[in-house]
C-alpha cells in the first residue's frame, strides 16, 4: 500500500526559536496583538508499507532518525493512504 | 609520523585547509571521501567545516546517516582522537558523539568574524598545555548557537565537558563576547572520555601569521604531541 506521512517538526518549548522571534517582531509592527510565535516545518513523505501499523512505525523512524533531532525538536505524524 | 584522516562529505569545504595546517606540524594526512572511510591505521580523525549536504534538514543531520559516521563512531569508541570544527562539530552533535545541538544564531545572520575562546580543560589530545589559554580564532557559521535541555546542560557543566567558552579580550565570559547566543557562552565541548572534541571556530584557518593568527596551530601541535605519547590504539 502507498501512504503519505505529513511529519510536523517543531523546536521544543524550552528551545529558543530565533526565526519565531524575528517573525514576532515583524508581526508586532502590524499591531494585531501578537504575543508569541513559534515556527516549524512540515515534511511530506510518500512511501510503501504493508499496512497502517507498518506505515506508522516507518514514519516514526523517519522522524526519529533524520527529520527531527530529539535533543531540540518534537515531531508529530499525520498518516493517510495515498 | 602521525597519520590523520580528514573526512570529506558532499559540501565539506575546509578539508584542504586542515591538510595544509596539519602539514605545518609534520602530520601525514589523507582526505577520505565519506563513502570510502576506513580509519584503520590512522592516529586521529578530523571532521572539517563546510555545508555537508547543503545543511538540509538541519546542519549535520544528513551526514549522520553516512557510512563515514558509523566508522567514526567505532574509531571514537576505541579511543581514537576525533576533532570536529564548525560543520564538523554540528555533525558530531547530530551523531550523538557530543551532547546538545547547534541551532540558528540568535541574531539570525551568518557570522564571519574573529572571536576569543578560553580553554577550560587540558585533558584532551587537542588541548594539552592549553588550560586557561585564551585563543583567537575565526568563525564562519549561521547555526552556531549551542543549546541543550536543562538536565543535559547541568550534566555538561558538572562533568566539565565544556572545553571552550567565548570570552572577551581579558578572558572573561561576557554577553558581548558571545557571537551567536550559545548557552553559557559554550563554543566547544569534549566527550566524557576526552577523545572527541568539537568547536565552532576554525583552528585550521589560524595556523600561519599570514592568516592573522597562529592559535589554531596550538591545538594541532597538541594532537601531534598527544599521539606520540599515547599507547597504540587497538583497532
Amino acid at each position: 500500500m502507498r501512504f503519505v506521512a505529513t511529519i510536523h517538526v517543531r523546536p521544543k518549548a524550552e528551545v529558543r526559536d530565533p526565526q519565531g522571534e524575528a517573525i514576532l517582531g515583524a508581526l508586532g509592527s502590524l499591531g494585531l496583538g501578537v504575543v508569541a510565535v513559534r515556527t516549524g516545518k512540515e515534511i511530506v513523505v510518500t512511501f510503501e508499507a504493508d499496512d497502517d501499523a507498518a506505515a506508522r512505525t516507518a514514519a516514526d523512524v523517519m522522524g526519529r532518525e533524520l527529520l527531527a533531532n530529539p535533543v531540540i525538536e518534537d515531531f508529530r505524524v499525520e498518516l493517510a493512504t495515498a | 609520523m602521525v597519520r590523520v584522516a580528514i573526512l570529506r562529505f558532499p559540501g565539506t569545504w575546509s578539508e584542504r585547509d586542515f591538510e595544509h595546517a596539519l602539514s605545518l606540524v609534520g602530520a601525514d594526512t589523507e582526505i577520505l571521501w565519506h563513502t570510502e572511510v576506513d580509519l584503520s591505521g590512522f592516529d586521529a580523525a578530523i571532521v572539517p567545516g563546510g555545508f555537508s549536504y547543503g545543511d538540509h534538514v538541519r546542519a549535520g543531520a544528513i551526514a549522520r546517516l553516512s557510512p563515514a559516521t558509523t566508522e567514526l563512531k567505532r574509531f571514537a569508541a576505541d579511543g581514537g582522537p576525533v576533532l570536529g570544527s564548525c560543520n564538523g562539530f554540528q555533525i558530531l552533535c547530530e551523531a550523538g558523539l557530543l551532547p546538545g545541538a547547534l541551532i540558528r544564531n540568535s541574531g539570525l545572520e551568518y557570522i564571519s568574524d574573529w572571536v576569543r575562546i578560553r580553554c577550560e580543560d587540558a585533558g584532551t589530545p587537542f588541548t594539552e598545555g592549553l588550560k586557561d589559554a585564551v585563543l583567537r580564532m575565526p568563525i564562519g557559521h549561521g547555526e552556531g548557537c549551542f543549546v541543550a535541555d536543562p538536565a543535559t546542560l547541568e550534566r555538561i557543566e558538572k562533568e566539565g565537558l565544556v572545553l571552550f567558552r567565548y570570552v572577551d579580550g581579558r578572558g572573561i565570559v561576557t554577553g558581548d563576547a558571545n557571537p551567536n547566543g550559545s548557552v553559557n557562552n559554550i563554543a566547544g565541548l569534549r566527550n566524557e572520555a576526552g577523545n572527541v572534541v568539537g568547536l565552532m571556530p576554525h583552528p585550521e584557518r589560524c595556523a600561519e601569521p599570514i592568516l592573522g593568527g597562529t592559535d589554531g596551530l596550538r591545538m594541532l601541535e597538541s594532537l601531534v604531541r598527544a599521539v606520540g605519547t599515547m599507547p597504540a590504539l587497538v583497532r
